[in-house]
């Protein structure tokens, strides 16, 4: 049994995550927080990657990242290209997630009474501090459960990342593009067990996610 | 020393007042929605009128037309909004630290102090939601005074506790007030803790200040009629000025004569002015027929009980006056409130025919164009 899937997918997954977490953060925060003109359709943009087909958001990135592309020329040349390699699934999974991560911070954070904030800066606090020490932990249960949700999107992305970072075993071969090169080469077994893995992965996710929402209700 | 000019529009809606208050404690008395909350809004900084000006110790906390506005960081203010706003993942005693910046022995310091002053010293390590309402009110004072503010905002600070809570918490603010000698503004929709804590009563409505007084002048020298609403004057009659006397003001009401207090320093009405003209209804006695006043000091008039409605601790008695009305578009005149024991103690139940007697200063007039 070859490992490397999992290990790349928990990789791809884990850095993923820790992007989506400080846009999440910083994007969620602005829209619950901030009334500016085009806040409709910056709602609208970062949530465009839960509803198109994924291959589409894949053509997009392969198109805005690749070769022929300026960002893409300008990563060439520092010597970190993105596309067809496992940088390149990051990117994707990130992408793919992020609208899940961005919700979920927003939620969070409207969920703050401005008031709390409102009395801590006539206390003296500036707006950092109020952000640190009232806003973000009041927020922290929603945007953890937030984190869980996003980490299981990424570590299931299949259609962007199979189109930014395409299909190379032992290098950009994720454990979803594996389950699939498993069914094509006809080795029931070891797609039996990858299917495994990922559900029990996506089922006890979405079980502390659960629970993380529940005590955060209460 | 606080002033106060503000100014903002919305559709529908207009603030607009001027205030000046002193070492003392202030009562915005009025409706929800008459602008209570947003007056003290714009003194912490949190909601920034259109125009207008904020002068807090000589200090310009606010002037549009120099364009300065000073953050709420910068004000010194103690605010202490409606439900309190206690961080609730902090305990009481990092609630009333979190505004103070100095060492930390300091910072223990003040806090335990305040904690004392408020009667909270045992509970510093507890979370908000592990405290009674009006233990969290005392902790949201204690923070809102910690930073030694230049002056207090309390908004509804007491409308959501039990009475006895309540009158504790009132005598704590009085005692604080008097202590630290700064400006309090205290708003609340309840006329009987207005009259009881204020030094002065600001009444607003629709966004302005219909009357800046000592709570015994706003309950009984109302300057507009919309004032004598609010506070609570059931009888409301009008008359015509008919002249002016050594023993106050002549008012012809329907067709009878009655005697009213005239501040003798204010310009007297000219004859035939219009008044609308306010007895309260706690203001009336019913006198035994041996125990009359001389008809020149008091207004006389003879009557009955036509109805009454018993509101547990007071009696509330629908009278009519014989011979010319008050008011002869309904079937009574006047509303006479008595406590039950009087009502038992008079007969009330039996007896019906009374004559009654309101002396000259329980009868105000309000001009009215």
């Amino acid at each position: 049994m070859d490992w490397f899937p999992l290990l790349l997918s928990a990789q791809v997954a884990t850095l993923a995550t820790a992007i989506n977490l400080l846009l999440g953060i910083a994007v969620g925060w602005l829209l619950a927080r901030r009334s500016f003109p085009i806040r409709d359709l910056v709602g609208a943009l970062v949530t465009i990657p839960l509803v198109l087909p994924p291959t589409v958001l894949g053509y997009y990135l392969l198109v805005a990242l690749g070769r022929t592309s300026p960002i893409g020329q300008a990563l060439e040349a520092l010597g970190v290209p993105l596309v067809f390699t496992w940088r390149g699934a990051v990117v994707a999974a990130a992408v793919s997630s992020l609208p899940l991560m961005i919700q979920s911070c927003r939620a969070a954070f409207e969920g703050v009474d401005p008031e709390l904030e409102q009395v801590a800066r006539t206390l003296g606090r500036s707006e950092w501090e109020v952000f640190w020490t009232i806003t973000l932990p009041l927020a922290w249960r929603g945007i953890l459960a937030g984190m869980i949700l996003s980490f299981a999107r990424a570590l299931g992305d299949f259609g962007a990342t199979l189109m930014v970072a395409g299909n190379i075993p032992g290098r950009t071969q994720t454990l979803a593009i594996a389950v699939y090169d498993a069914v094509q080469a006809n080795d029931p077994t070891r797609a039996g067990i990858l299917v495994a893995l990922l559900s029990i992965f996506g089922i006890l996710t979405l079980v502390a996610a659960q629970q993380l929402g529940r005590r955060l209700a209460a | 020393m606080l002033e106060l000019e503000i100014a903002h529009n919305w559709p529908g809606f207009q603030l607009q007042l001027h205030l000046t208050i002193g070492a003392e404690l202030i009562v915005l008395f009025g409706r929800s929605g008459a602008g209570k909350s947003l007056t003290l809004r714009a003194v912490a900084g949190l909601f920034h009128p259109a125009s207008g000006r904020i002068i807090l110790n000589g200090r310009v906390l606010l002037d549009t037309r120099s364009g300065i506005n000073v953050p709420p960081q910068a004000r010194r203010v103690g605010y202490v909004p409606q439900g309190y706003a206690l961080f609730p993942h902090l305990t009481v005693f990092e609630n009333v630290a979190y505004g103070l910046r100095s060492s930390s022995k300091e910072v223990h310091h003040r806090v335990m102090e305040w904690l004392d002053r408020v009667g909270l010293a045992d509970l510093a390590g507890r979370r908000p939601h592990q405290l009674s309402g009006g233990q969290q009110q005392r902790v949201a004072l204690a923070r809102a005074l910690a930073i030694q503010p230049d002056v207090l905002l309390l908004d509804e600070p007491l409308s959501a506790l039990d009475a006895p809570t309540r009158s504790e918490l009132q005598a704590l603010i009085r005692t604080l007030q008097r202590q630290l000698n700064i400006p309090v503004l205290f708003v609340t929709h309840q006329l009987a803790e207005a009259v009881l804590l204020a030094d002065r009563i600001a009444v607003l409505e629709g966004g302005r200040l219909l009357q800046v007084g000592l709570p015994k002048d706003v309950l009984h020298r109302p300057a507009r009629p919309e004032v004598a609403h609010l506070v609570g004057v059931r009888n409301l009659l009008r008359g015509q000025v008919r002249g002016i006397s050594p023993e106050g003001l002549r008012v012809w009401i329907g067709e009878r004569e009655i005697r009213a207090h005239w501040d003798p320093a204010a310009p007297p009405p000219p004859a035939g002015a219009d008044l609308l003209v306010c007895i309260r209804a706690e203001r009336i006695a019913l006198v035994r027929p041996d125990r009359l006043p001389p008809p020149e000091r008091e207004n006389l008039m003879e009557g009955e009980i036509i109805r009454e409605s018993d509101y547990g601790l007071s009696q509330v008695l629908l009278f009519r006056v014989y011979g010319p009305r008050l008011t002869p578009e309904r079937d009574y005149d006047l509303e006479i409130e008595i406590p039950p024991y009087v009502y038992e103690r008079l007969g009330l139940d039996r007896i019906r025919r009374w004559t009654i007697a309101i002396r000259p200063e329980s009868v105000h007039g309000i001009p009215c164009g």
